[in-house]
């Protein structure tokens, strides 16, 4: 890493800075970075989706601003509470009919409307994750990352009617394209690994060798088929030329721009099989760390779980049922107790993410600092499948241009699209409008 | 209620599950005035006039033909009306009675209408190999014994609940990676096995021969059996030039062609199941061998199939009538006896986190024998019903079932060791045992219960999924679970507790149908063992159905579902049409459907008749035809 960039900070970033006066060798640092081209550190975007929704009375916190009262469930994000901002009253409009879980959890990031469906004409929306991946994948070796713990649900749901692909996945390339998850720590890892310091010379100019075949083979197919078929081929020839454009990208002899931002080594590969749920969960947050770190994507999600999802948190104390049954705790002591317990410790992970990103540095910032990781649930309260005041978190404050530290309330029924819509323009891919969007969310970004 | 329930296939069509007059009491037919006067009433608002809402005039459906010349759009009505889309929320809405009376009335007029004026069936969608499907073609294309079906994410289902549906088998750049690097894998794995590298290296370099010719000999064979159907020439040069390459970078001539085979395990054409080519007739009987072979066998047809192909045989029923029971004695046909029954039956959620809970149900969490047995179990019987060609109503009560001697422990039944006990072997089961069928087993038991005890809900709803086919509606969203006992608190018998879905008019109408379903079982445990009480309770199986059948126990409850084999028969015939075709069934399948029934139960439920007559019927046939091409799209 050239020291000019290592020592370069933006001009936001001092203004954010933490009132400790700034001595000469900063101004210096300033100055360096203005001489030269280098571009400011990379901002980084993550969603991760918890299931089964979030108690609002041990959720939200009392007051607005920035002298907010943690509640019980937030007390995890007390170390790192400057870095979090807190979003009341946000809803998803489009997921309100239909069922009680797919077409909340399916839409929590596209803000669309899903079909109903069993399969044969599955639809949703474009999640902003994608919208962000598809403006600046191209910056890094991975356009992004999908992450999960547990595999993809089998089977219809025949009861409600909707196939449990929906319930299965929050990232969707195109309305028609759910994005698979990686639920394996190592294989992740080595994929990092591979995108960011690529193969072998031999490997890849044999990879792109097959690749070029195979192409062939693909557009020689898709001359015989009609438009519904040649969709499906279309997702076989982008998926075979995002691999053509990552054999390239390491490539030595291909010239590239990028550098990784951090070295990756396959020593530090974690293993295969996690042995614990909650073991499962920390390696996947720290392959999202470590991805942003090397800088080899900008945009990840992670599901906790599925939909309905009922893994069994017996393993915490005080719990003695599955995530699913206890979200229906009926008001029941026991189970509120129960489902109590299980946010805190999504937000125990989610707390552990940021600390990890907030202990690399950048310059003089943090990875965190630079990144903007959202903790969402599709749900308010699981026990009424309610999609009004979602419980919704930002950690980080995407490369400055967040104003974190502050619990917002908006007015009842606020679209959740209008914070996609803001996240993106913080991110360096605005848009006009996402999905049911009113408008950029307001006060959350620093003005 | 039986009388007139009805489900939705995949692409919204509504299928009336007739089993008596269409409405319960019968007084009142329901007839077209009555379609009328309810499209009148809930519809006619807003669709018509000028600018019908949506696009959608119901002047179009007023004339006694319409079901044949807008049967797409009879679907669709009846779809959004059963599906509760339709009238909007705000409208005022018709009564359940009222939707599902309409409904039956669309589904009954349109097989009558559209089925007697022969609607185009759908093209076949073109879909990919899912991970199983990937991993037994490769086992058989080299000869290898490796599972790689766990290098791939896990399939999502779709179509008829399974995880083969063109629909939902999506290609991601995740995915991509996983095919360049499984096919490496497995290229590995072959080199370094003899029958592997006997059956590729068909041709060697040697003082005859050049190493492009030998290259052309080894993939002149080998294409053809990886894309399942003849490779001209034309197709096989670009491979041989791939290795040329390969080997001009270096490669010895062996890696070259371990490499040039393994681009093809990358190509669509080996990634995507065969399809017909429009502009050869040929082609048909090898997309036919593939859908045949990937339907029984789940992997690809092997030389006597291709054989059969090539000689334009693959439909001619006396080919099949012998083909068919062969493919089911091979050991391959074990993928179809375990997929199929493991998606149609749900099984497969017993092996994630809903199966009985460890630390209450020890004796199951701490014996894996066992435990693999209750898996099993279903899977075998299966496998014995369509195997030995006996009464798919053996599925509803049997005389016998499939046990082992860890399962015949675990039951409790007065049986004689086998000298194979370890092997699960068909016995005839003592009178009375209750053992028959699928509801006897005890992964049903476990499937249908939570984790910490049993269900008269989830068993009565997976009763009317996976065995009637007529799956209930969904619960409102803002309903809380009714019947958690709560833990710690004394069971004040979940009969008790449930007795609030008949205080409330509208949980009333699907839970009588549920309910009493589900309490028939309650002497069967978790893990589905015989019980006269639970926690002190005397169990309690009695049940009423809507149609006044008393219940009492599990046998009562055989004897019920056996007077509605008809709709058991129908669900079967669904679910094994939507596996083989790979897609979720459609309007145009609905007259099929109803014909493999009615030849079925003319041949005594055959489990034979079944499989012939999907394999025969027309969108089996049909799905290999070629698809329309772009020029009439």
């Amino acid at each position: 890493m050239p020291a000019s960039r290592a020592l370069r900070i933006s001009r936001r970033a001092l203004l954010r800075g933490s009132g400790v006066a700034l001595g000469l060798p900063w101004l210096e640092a300033m100055a360096l970075g203005n001489d030269r081209s280098d571009p400011p550190s990379p901002v980084r975007m993550a969603a991760l989706y918890m299931p089964n929704g979030a108690y609002p009375a041990t959720w939200t916190p009392a007051t607005a601003g920035r002298n907010f009262e943690l509640t019980p469930s937030l007390e995890p994000l007390a170390d790192v509470r400057q870095q979090v901002t807190v979003l009341s009253n946000l809803w998803n409009e489009q997921a309100k009919d239909g069922d009680g879980h797919y077409v909340k959890e399916s839409s929590i990031l596209t803000c669309a409307r899903i079909k109903k469906t069993q399969g044969a004409d599955l639809r949703n929306g474009v999640s902003f994750d994608q919208v962000a991946a598809k403006a600046r994948g191209h910056l890094t070796p991975l356009p992004s990352l999908e992450l999960g713990v547990t595999p993809v649900a089998v089977g219809n749901d025949a009861v409600v009617g909707y196939t449990r692909v929906y319930g299965s996945h929050i990232s969707w390339s195109t309305p028609t394209t759910p994005l698979a998850r990686e639920l394996n720590p190592r294989a992740v890892y080595e994929r990092l690994f591979r995108a960011a310091h690529g193969s072998s010379v031999s490997e890849t100019g044999l990879d792109s060798l097959l690749l070029d075949r195979v192409l062939q083979d693909a557009k020689r197919l898709r001359k015989g088929l009609g438009s519904a078929d040649r969709a499906r081929l279309d997702e076989y020839l982008a998926s075979m030329r995002s691999l053509e454009k990552r054999v390239r990208w390491s490539d030595p002899t291909e010239h590239s721009n990028w550098k990784p931002l951090a070295k990756l080594d396959l020593r530090d590969a974690p293993v295969e099989r996690p042995s614990s749920h909650s073991e499962h969960v920390r390696l996947m947050l720290d392959m999202i760390a470590v991805a942003f770190q090397s800088d080899t994507t900008r945009v990840a999600t992670f599901m906790f779980g599925n939909a309905v999802s009922n893994v069994s948190f017996r393993f915490l104390d005080g719990v003695t049922s599955g995530h699913h049954d206890v979200s229906h705790h009926a008001n029941e002591e026991q189970k509120l107790a129960e489902y109590k317990i299980i946010n805190r410790w999504h937000v125990e992970q989610y707390a552990y993410l940021l600390h990890r990103l907030a202990g690399m540095p950048e310059g003089p910032s943090t990875v965190l600092d630079n990144s903007m990781i959202l903790f969402a649930s599709a749900l308010s309260d699981g026990q009424k499948h309610d999609p009004h005041k979602l419980p919704v978190l930002i950690g980080g404050r995407g490369g400055g241009r967040i104003d974190s530290g502050q619990h917002l309330i908006y007015g009842e029924d606020h679209p959740l699209a209008n914070l996609y819509m803001a996240l993106l323009e913080a991110f360096g891919a605005p848009v006009e409008r996402f999905a049911d969007s009113s408008g950029p969310l307001r006060g959350m970004l620093a003005s | 209620m039986f009388a007139s329930r009805l489900t939705c296939t995949a692409a919204g069509l509504c299928v009336l599950a007739a089993a008596g007059p269409l409405t319960a009491g019968a007084e009142d037919p329901y007839d077209r005035s009555s379609a009328t006067l309810f499209l009148g009433n809930h519809c006619r608002t807003c669709h018509s006039g000028s600018t019908p809402a949506g696009g959608f005039h119901t002047d179009k459906l007023r004339s006694e033909t319409s079901f044949v010349e807008h049967p797409d759009a009879w679907v669709a009505l009846a779809a959004r009306v059963s599906n509760h889309e339709m009238p909007p929320t705000g409208a005022p809405s018709p009564s359940l009675e009222e939707r599902t009376a309409f409904v039956a009335w669309v589904e009954q007029t349109w097989r009558s209408q559209a089925c007697a004026a022969e609607l185009p069936l759908m093209p076949s969608p073109i879909r990919r190999l899912n991970r199983d499907e990937y991993s037994a073609t490769v086992r058989d294309l080299f000869d290898i014994q490796i599972d790689v079906s766990e290098m791939f994410p896990v399939d999502g289902a779709g179509g008829e609940g399974f995880d083969n549906a063109a629909e939902t088998l999506f290609l991601s750049p995740l995915l991509a990676e996983k095919y360049l690097a499984t096919a490496k894998f497995v290229l590995d794995v072959a080199a370094k096995e003899f029958k592997s590298r006997t059956k590729i290296f068909v041709g060697r370099p040697g003082p005859n021969k050049t190493e492009v010719e030998a290259a052309r000999e080894i993939l002149a064979k080998f294409l053809p059996t990886a894309f399942r159907r003849p490779v001209d020439s034309a197709a096989i040069a670009p491979y041989v030039r791939l290795v040329q390459r390969a080997r001009r970078r270096g490669l010895d001539f062996e890696s070259a062609v371990f490499f040039g085979l393994r681009s093809a395990l990358v190509s669509p054409d080996f990634l995507f199941h065969v399809r017909a080519d429009a502009s050869s007739p040929a082609s048909r009987q090898y997309a036919l061998a593939s859908r045949l072979s990937y339907f029984l066998w789940g992997s690809q047809p092997d030389e006597l199939l291709l054989d059969i192909a090539a000689a334009g045989k693959m439909d001619d029923p006396a080919v099949l009538d012998r083909l068919v029971p062969r493919m089911l004695r091979n050991d391959r046909a074990l993928e179809f006896f375990s997929r199929f029954t493991e998606q149609w039956l749900r099984i497969r959620e017993l092996e994630g986190t809903h199966g009985p809970d460890p630390e209450l149900f020890p004796e199951y969490a701490a014996d894996a024998e066992l435990r693999g047995d209750i898996l099993l179990q279903p899977v075998f019987f299966f496998r014995e019903v369509f195997r030995e060609n006996r009464s798919v109503l053996e599925f509803l009560d049997s005389d016998g079932t499939v046990l082992t001697q860890p399962l015949i422990a675990h039951l409790g039944l007065p049986l004689k060791k086998k000298q194979d006990g370890k092997n699960p072997n068909w016995m005839e089961l003592p009178e009375g045992s209750g053992r028959g069928g699928l509801l006897g087993m005890p992964s049903i038991s476990a499937l249908a219960s939570h984790p910490h005890r049993t269900s008269p809900v989830l068993r009565g709803v997976w009763i009317l999924d996976s065995i009637l086919g007529t799956p209930p509606p969904a619960p409102p969203p803002d309903v809380a679970e009714l019947e958690e006992p709560g833990e710690g608190k004394t069971v004040k018998s979940i009969r008790e507790q449930l007795s609030a879905h008949s205080s409330s008019p509208s949980c009333a109408s699907c839970h009588q149908r549920i309910d009493p379903l589900g309490f028939a079982l309650e002497n069967y445990d978790v893990l589905g063992r015989w019980r006269d009480g639970d926690s002190g309770v005397p169990v309690d199986a009695t049940g009423r159905l809507p149609d006044g059948t008393q219940l009492d126990g599990p046998a009562s409850l055989k004897a019920a579902l056996l007077e509605r084999k008809h709709l058991f028969l129908r669900n079967l015939a669904k679910r094994l049409l939507g596996y083989a075709l790979g897609r979720g069934l459609t309007a145009s399948d609905t007259c099929a459907v109803e014909s493999i029934v009615t030849q079925v139960e003319r041949q005594e439920y055959s489990a034979w008749a079944l499989l012939r007559e999907v394999i025969r019927s027309e969108p089996f046939l049909h799905a290999a035809a070629p698809s329309l091409g772009p020029e009439r799209q």
